[in-house]
């Protein structure tokens, strides 16, 4: 028993992380959160399923249209959700990043219809065995995409011209914009990046979750949690907190109850917050006199 | 002289509908529908609207009712939410003047309703929800009514299934956290304890939740030999893959939310041999109403055949609500609420349906048109929905 729970945790948190690192992606540029990120997993499972499972184009295509479609919309978030209240300092992204999640969610009812439809995927066909624990090949896929685009993230920030652009923004905007890095660009990158890796998050999802109009909420409410354990400001704090979040989940619904499960979750959300609030990985901000 | 006679042609018309002759004046008998439309249950509204228009369809191209006075229908959406279902159910009857109103998916939106039915004098059928006290609400006279199943009838149904038929003795119960497993809970637990038996174990999940394995580990070790389950299809689909990377042989039997054909493609071949309960079921030998609704389904709103029918229950429930209701105004010879309700109570005519023949569907005891004995143990075998024997 031991064992399938910490296999069904370690793939359940891989889920968590993957999702929650685009929190950070946006959070670390500019401070602002796409709090409908949930939502984009959605966008990214259901236009996967539009391209390759209703138009029956290769999977290869449909990956690279979904990756497009999230990035446009990561935009279109930045855009009209974020931008006019961010330059404005005020905190309204908030509530106009759910709005529009909440948007997007109904258009998939209307368009994609409000049942939750299968995503063939081999990998999610017949469950695995290790040390007598099932676990469906796909879901092995997850945490391997969770490090993976961990580490491509470091490096990009840490690497790249461009990337460095982004971290100095978050350092300081107005310096940035001082020494002449385009800083509404630099966000609007931020915002893009992390949609696609939501949408990445949506295409390994759907085999394992079935596609439907609300199968982001519950996840990205989680990822979340998952981000500010982790701390919002660490790619690799976002990763071990998933992994320890799903550990939590798993056990805690194994050996305790299932109702406990979210009080155990939440709680300890809000231990972090107490006592650490910059998160597992991230570093306690310095205070600037 | 030209105007004059166009007059003269008018003033005779005028005259010939005061007194009746032209048929097409006739007002139309307006029915209610208050069922949730938007969000996450949409698909139950959708069916029960398509189940009630095909029987509306039926009854107009007789002519109508009450000497040709059409039938028309009027939907509101309850959103699933209790405070609207209330406002919606005093628009229909108020506002929009129907002789009675039919009911959609959500218990508590139900519960909530009954005492404005009563108010306001105005027969309810449901056919969805089965929250048991919705028909057993202690109103006299009760407007309440209800061709779907009844939570406690289905538990009932269900528990005996698995101690008789399966032979099973310790059951597990994995319930969805809401008032519908809740209330299930209830009736699974009292119709086990008649039989002397005792759950050995009562786990929850949450609607989309990703994976159900530590719930079924936990019902696997207290040494469960059935699982109980009260799920909807999305649920129901992470219950059995999960079961499978559990690596558990165990049989499930299962309340109707797995009904909606999508379950099977969503599970693949693991959905093969899970029992489950309906009131009627499209897929096999179908009567002739059956084959007409079928064929309706398909020329009016696209449906594939059977399995492209989502919430087939809506539909087939809805369908005989609807010509049960017919048939009260008719031996009403009234569309007045209170009329109505008394003939539906004490319905003389008898309707070879689509769920089964009527024969005095309701008294003024039992106001469940369809009980235990009504229901239909059926299995998914290959994609399909086939009955047990």
């Amino acid at each position: 028993m031991i064992i399938q729970l910490l296999v069904s945790g370690l793939a359940l948190g891989s889920m968590y992380g993957l999702v929650a690192l685009g929190y950070h992606m946006t959070w670390a540029t500019s401070r602002t959160l796409n709090f409908s990120q949930g939502h984009v997993v959605m966008l990214g499972a259901v236009v996967a399923y539009g391209v390759h499972v209703a138009a029956g184009w290769p999977l290869a295509v449909a990956v690279i249209a979904t990756l497009a479609a999230s990035a446009a919309f990561g935009l279109v978030v930045e855009r009209i959700a974020v931008r006019p209240f961010f330059t404005a300092g005020s905190p309204v992204w908030l509530l106009s990043t759910i709005a529009l999640g909440i948007i997007v969610e109904n258009v998939a009812m209307v368009t994609f219809g409000k049942d939750a439809r299968a995503f063939p995927s081999t990998l999610a066909l017949k469950p695995v065995f290790l040390l007598g624990a099932g676990v469906y090949p796909q879901e092995l896929l997850l945490p391997l995409a969770g490090v993976v685009l961990m580490g491509g993230t470091q490096l990009f920030y840490h690497r790249t011209f461009y990337g460095r652009q982004l971290k100095a923004v978050a350092w300081d905007r107005e310096a940035a914009g001082l020494m002449g890095i385009d800083v509404p660009r630099a966000v609007a990158t931020a915002y893009a990046l992390s949609a696609v890796l939501a949408g990445v998050a949506g295409v390994l999802l759907a085999p394992l979750l079935n596609v439907s109009p609300t199968m982001g909420t519950l996840i990205g409410l989680k990822a979340f949690a998952v981000a500010i354990l982790g701390g919002l400001g660490s790619a690799a704090g976002i990763v071990v907190a998933g992994f320890l979040y799903g550990l939590v989940e798993a056990l805690v619904a194994g050996y305790v109850s299932t109702g406990a499960r979210e009080i155990v979750g939440f709680a300890l959300v809000i231990a972090m917050l107490t006592v650490r609030p910059w998160g597992l990985g991230g570093r306690r901000p310095t205070r600037r006199v | 002289m030209r105007r004059a006679s166009v007059m003269l042609v008018a003033a005779l018309l005028g005259l010939l509908a005061l007194a009746g002759v032209l048929p097409a004046q006739q007002p139309p008998i307006r029915l209610g529908l208050a069922a949730a439309v938007s969000g996450g249950s949409a698909a139950s509204g959708e069916a029960i609207k398509r189940g009630l228009s095909i029987a509306l369809d039926e009854v107009n191209a007789r002519g109508g009712l009450l000497g040709g006075r059409k039938l028309e229908l009027v939907v509101r959406d309850d959103e699933g939410n209790p405070q609207k279902g209330v406002t919606i159910a005093r628009e229909l009857v108020e506002r929009e003047k129907v002789a009675a109103v039919f009911g959609g998916l959500h218990t508590t939106v139900a519960l909530a309703q009954v005492p404005v039915w009563h108010e306001l004098s105005t027969p309810y059928v449901g056919t969805w929800a089965a929250g048991t006290n919705i028909t057993q609400n202690g109103k006299k006279p009760n407007f309440v009514f209800r061709v779907s199943a009844n939570d406690d009838e289905v538990d009932k149904f269900l528990v005996r299934y698995a101690a008789e038929h399966l032979k099973r003795g310790k059951p597990g119960l994995l319930l969805e956290n809401t008032a519908w497993g809740q209330s299930n809970e209830t009736g699974l637990t009292k119709w086990f304890a008649e039989r002397g038996v005792k759950a050995v174990g009562v786990e929850k999940f949450n609607w989309n939740d990703p994976d159900m394995s530590p719930q079924l580990l936990r019902l696997k070790q207290g040494g469960a030999d059935v699982v109980m389950l009260v799920a909807n299809a999305p649920e129901g689909a992470q219950v059995v893959k999960s079961k499978a990377k559990v690596g558990w042989e165990v049989p499930i039997v299962s309340h109707w939310g797995i009904s909606g054909g999508r379950f099977a493609e969503l599970t693949g071949e693991l959905s093969d041999g899970v029992v489950f309960v309906q009131t009627y079921s499209f897929f096999g030998k179908q009567n002739a109403r059956g084959e007409a609704v079928l064929k309706a389904l398909k020329d009016r709103f696209g449906v594939k055949g059977p399995e492209d029918a989502t919430a087939p229950v809506g539909t087939a429930n809805a369908y005989d609500a609807l010509h049960l209701v017919a048939l009260a105004i008719e031996q009403a010879k009234s569309a007045d609420g209170a009329k109505v309700r008394d003939a539906l109570e004490d319905l003389k005519a008898e309707y070879a349906g689509l769920i089964k023949t009527y024969k005095r569907p309701f008294t003024p005891e039992q106001h469940d048109a369809l009980t235990e004995r009504d229901y239909l143990m059926v299995v998914w075998k290959g994609g399909k929905i086939v009955p047990v024997h």
